[in-house]
């Protein structure tokens, strides 16, 4: 029996049309999702059986057509004609065969080996519509099958159309463009014999060279004097074509292959759709979406989402937070009791620690995720963009930008991670550089501490407020700034699909939930774990010798002593008065913290804040401050209770009084506000550019937002700390 | 053939096709009678009576250079042959400025006014239609993405589109065309012109 070889099929349509549904219900749990080199496209490969052969499947990104304005379309072009699959299955939507079928026509004209899948066919069915599948079939030339992509029906059908597509390919799916085109596409690809250009492309590459494609235009200048002829030759037919007809040639393009869709579907529908198929769609939507109620029902819904993400996300969290402690705890016990053991401390605080602090997203992520699926498979999404899209387009945002910027508030994680609904590169990553801005949950308890320590109480509502406030205006006007420079561009088209509402099934709410939290815990984990190591061990070593504190002992400066139960407050007041003049008492548990604030200033941290100083002094900060910082990093929370060890405290909440006490009495409130703005847009915690990284595949945006942020603190900071102490 | 592709005036490639040269072109064209191009001219375009054209062209045709012969030409060949992008302009430029001695500065008011062409509304763009008026699309003036992206759309010439709702602030608008519905920004929607269909 010959060798048989791997089938490559490429999954290939318009961005609604289920393909991702598909490819799911094709491919199970094998799938693996990275992102294409350089860009934040994501590649999504998987691969089944069938038949004792296997299929490497590639899930290309969803483009309307394909030519090269984005690099979803960059990309989805170049795999069809530089990696040409075996198979191109063409997804399209059956409720609109009219605008989907355009994307097949191109497909045929780019020479793929094509098997057309109808989906949604439950849906066409129901509004009325019947096509002539046979017929189809056979004015195609290649197999036509009708799938249910969200309940995975049809898969088999579509298995083996495949495999026929696979082992009869279509040599050369001919696509009438009339005479006129026909003739000027044959000069083209005639000169374009003469380029080393691979000759299976020649078709399409004389299509886009008629259209004036910027990219093949390139592609040609730089194939030497072959392709400037060729460039000559299609500048000539294309001036020619339009001198003829009177329109561009991108219209006329359009316009022929609206023609043969036109035509295909005269020939194949039997039975045309109801009128009607979206007029229960159209009834919500004259509610939902009119000047009225269309804003209200719209933060209705956002707050759903919200308080689904945090509020019902807070329960699962805290049960991940006290399993994560009673497991430091059992481990721990393994160990005599008061080990000082390095390795204890390592595997309780460094890696048990580490690993609950990336677990400790989880919930967020699932429930945020099953909220998004339901707004985007409901098909409500494209609906609060429309809602909301004049304020944020001008700020050079998306209208979509609004749910992650929101979730932002809860936690810039799952934040980032929600910037996918974004189909424009540029929109994406501006919204996810701007993000951190929105105060997040975790930098609540700094407020919590910081505003009441430096303002008094009919201030400290309207205090809190305006760090929101502020915190808005920056993003805002960052991502304006963002737009205009190293992300300016073309603005994306915002023409966008507003689909009929359909029921989200529960497999695809599933299956994008478990898909995500995957990618979460794998990639942004690894790196998060990693980070909470190096922190781990910045705050622990290295560990002083000796103790100032014992050296105080010794000399007599300081007496410890142990006093315990109902009587404490007694022995010591007892302990004190008996003490001779210029000696300390200390309770052992003050003596443990003053250990422990020495650990901590001894530590890299410690030094790392030390060294900080001459830095962080101009914005009013100390090394106190630095070292809190420095521990902010691991997790924006983080900070309150490295101010309390600092401060001699031991463990501290927000709600301590007495390092509020601390605070107000050795800074002034413009210290505190200066340090507010400070924290407030600096240093999105390691989760956030371990995030940042994996959502938009590169090292650079995620450093550049880590940078980037940090700066414009660092600036803002030093301008209203020295301003403000001129004006005081 | 062989004779005319040594001269330069056609290429003939491979068997079917035969091309003229610009060079061929302009040959052609000389040898095609100019005067009968521009009795035409000043007749069918700009409706000058039959002898009064007849006059003219023989008094042109001695002294027009080739440049400006092939150019109008070009043009006269362009509004036969292409009612597109605009239909009726010609009409319209008939209706207004010569026939009725109107003042051409104005076509729309004139267009109004005389109340000739039902069929050929003024241009205006979606953006300018109201909820629940209906516009058929006959020029997408911009280019680039959007002009792409509004093409795969199916947003084309003799589509009729209707404009469904306007988002609270007035921008982006909600569109039907065959059967489905898009939004737009204004900037967009101002790109696409359209008159009031039949």
């Amino acid at each position: 029996m010959p060798e048989r070889k791997t089938i490559r099929v490429a999954l290939a349509g318009q961005p609604n049309a289920g393909k991702t549904s598909l490819f799911n219900g094709l491919t199970g749990a094998h799938q693996h999702v990275a992102n294409y080199p350089g860009v934040t496209v994501e590649k999504r490969e998987g691969h089944y059986d069938h038949d004792d052969r296997r299929y490497d499947l590639l899930d290309l990104p969803g483009t309307y057509s394909l030519s090269s304005f984005s690099p979803e379309e960059r990309v989805a072009q170049d795999e069809l004609l530089n990696n040409s699959p075996d198979v191109t299955v063409v997804v399209v939507d059956s409720t609109t065969l009219e605008r989907s079928l355009t994307f097949l026509a191109q497909i045929m004209q780019l020479g793929a080996n094509p098997v057309l899948a109808l989906n949604m066919a439950d849906e066409a069915e129901e509004a009325g519509q019947q096509l002539d599948l046979e017929q189809m079939q056979s004015l195609l030339g290649f197999p036509v099958v009708e799938t249910v992509g969200n309940r995975a029906k049809g898969m088999t059908a579509l298995r083996e159309a495949v495999a026929r597509a696979a082992a009869n390919p279509v040599l050369r799916s001919r696509l009438v463009l009339g005479e006129r085109m026909d003739r000027a596409l044959e000069a083209v690809v005639d000169a374009l014999a003469g380029t080393d250009l691979d000759s299976g492309g020649h078709v399409w590459t004389a299509v886009k060279l008629l259209m004036a494609d910027p990219m093949f235009t390139d592609l040609l200048e730089a194939a030497g004097e072959p392709g400037r002829r060729a460039l000559d030759v299609a500048r000539n037919q294309r001036e020619k074509l339009e001198a003829d007809t009177g329109l561009d040639v991108a219209l006329f393009v359009s316009e022929r292959y609206y023609g043969f869709v036109d035509g295909l579907l005269k020939e194949v529908t039997r039975r045309a759709p109801r009128r009607d198929a979206r007029a229960i769609s159209d009834r919500i939507d004259r509610v939902i979406t009119n000047r009225v109620l269309g804003i209200p029902f719209f933060l209705a819904a956002m707050f759903a989402v919200f308080w689904l993400t945090f509020t019902v996300g807070e329960i699962p969290m805290g049960w991940i937070e006290a399993g994560f402690k009673s497991l430091g705890l059992w481990i721990g016990g393994m160990w005599p009791a008061g080990s000082e053991s390095p390795l204890k401390s390592l595997v309780v605080d460094g890696v048990i620690g580490g690993v609950g602090g990336v677990l400790v997203f989880l919930p967020n992520i699932v429930l945020l995720f099953a909220g998004l699926a339901l707004l985007e498979d409901t098909g409500y999404m494209a609906r609060a963009a429309f809602l909301v899209d004049s304020v944020m387009h001008r700020f050079g945002l998306h209208g979509k930008s609004f749910l992650p910027m929101v979730t932002g508030f809860g936690c810039t994680i799952p934040g980032i991670m929600g910037t996918r609904i974004l189909e424009n590169e540029r929109d994406r990553l501006t919204t996810m550089l701007v993000l951190p801005l929105m105060s997040c949950g975790a930098r609540l308890p700094i407020w919590m501490l910081l505003v009441p320590a430096f303002f008094a109480p009919p201030w400290r509502a309207p205090a809190l407020w305006l760090i929101y406030a502020f915190g808005i205006a920056v993003a805002l006007v960052l991502a304006k700034v963002l737009r205009r420079s190293i992300l300016a561009g073309e603005e994306a088209p915002f023409v966008m699909e507003l689909p009929p509402y359909r029921l989200p099934t529960l497999r695809g709410a599933v299956t994008k939930m478990a898909e995500r939290s995957w990618l979460y815990v794998k990639k942004a984990g690894t790196v998060i774990l990693a980070v909470s190591l190096v922190m781990w061990f910045a705050t622990s070593y290295p560990k002083p010798a000796t103790y100032q504190l014992d050296r105080d002992i010794h000399a007599g400066k300081v007496v410890v002593v142990t006093v315990k139960g109902k009587g404490a407050p007694a022995a010591l007041a007892a302990a004190r008065a008996r003490a001779p003049k210029g000696t300390a008492v200390l309770t052992t548990n003050e003596a443990e913290n003053r250990r422990k604030a020495e650990d901590l200033r001894y530590s890299t941290a410690g030094r790392l804040g030390r060294g900080m100083e001459p830095i962080i002094g101009p914005l009013g900060f100390d090394w106190k401050i630095g070292t809190a910082l420095v521990g902010a990093f691991a997790a924006k929370e983080v900070f309150v209770s490295q101010m309390g060890i600092v401060y001699s405290m031991g463990e501290v909440s927000e709600e301590s009084k007495g390092l509020r006490f601390t605070l107000a009495r050795d800074y002034s409130p413009l210290t505190g506000i200066s340090l507010i703005i400070f924290l407030l847009i600096a240093t999105p915690c390691m989760a956030t550019v371990a995030v940042t990284r994996r959502e938009s595949g590169s090292w650079k945006w995620a450093l550049l937002q880590f940078v980037g942020l940090t700066v414009i603190a660092y600036v803002i900071s030093l301008l209203v700390f020295q301003i403000g102490s001129l004006l005081l | 053939m062989k004779r005319l592709a040594d001269l330069g005036l056609v290429t003939y490639e491979r068997r079917e096709y035969i091309e003229l040269t610009p060079e061929g072109e302009r040959a052609a064209r000389r040898v095609l009678s100019r005067h009968q191009i521009l009795t035409s001219f000043l007749s069918e375009v700009l409706m000058m009576p039959a002898e009064a054209a007849e006059a003219d062209a023989c008094a042109m045709e001695h002294h027009i250079s080739d440049e400006a012969m092939d150019r109008m030409v070009r043009f006269f060949e362009f509004m036969r042959s292409c009612p597109n992008p605009e239909p009726g302009f010609l009409q319209r430029f008939h209706d207004c400025s010569i026939v009725n001695n109107e003042l051409p500065e104005c076509p729309h008011q004139c267009n109004l006014r005389k109340g000739l062409n039902q069929e050929e509304t003024p241009l205006m763009s979606i953006a300018d239609l109201k909820p629940g008026e209906t516009g058929r699309v006959r020029q997408i003036n911009t280019s680039g993405s959007i002009r792409q992206r509004l093409l795969d759309m199916g947003v084309l010439p003799d589509v009729d589109v209707r404009v469904e709702r306007v988002a609270p602030s007035g921008d982006p608008i909600w569109i039907k065309l065959h059967g489905y519905q898009l939004s737009l920004r204004m900037n967009e929607a101002r790109a696409v012109l359209v008159t009031e269909p039949p």
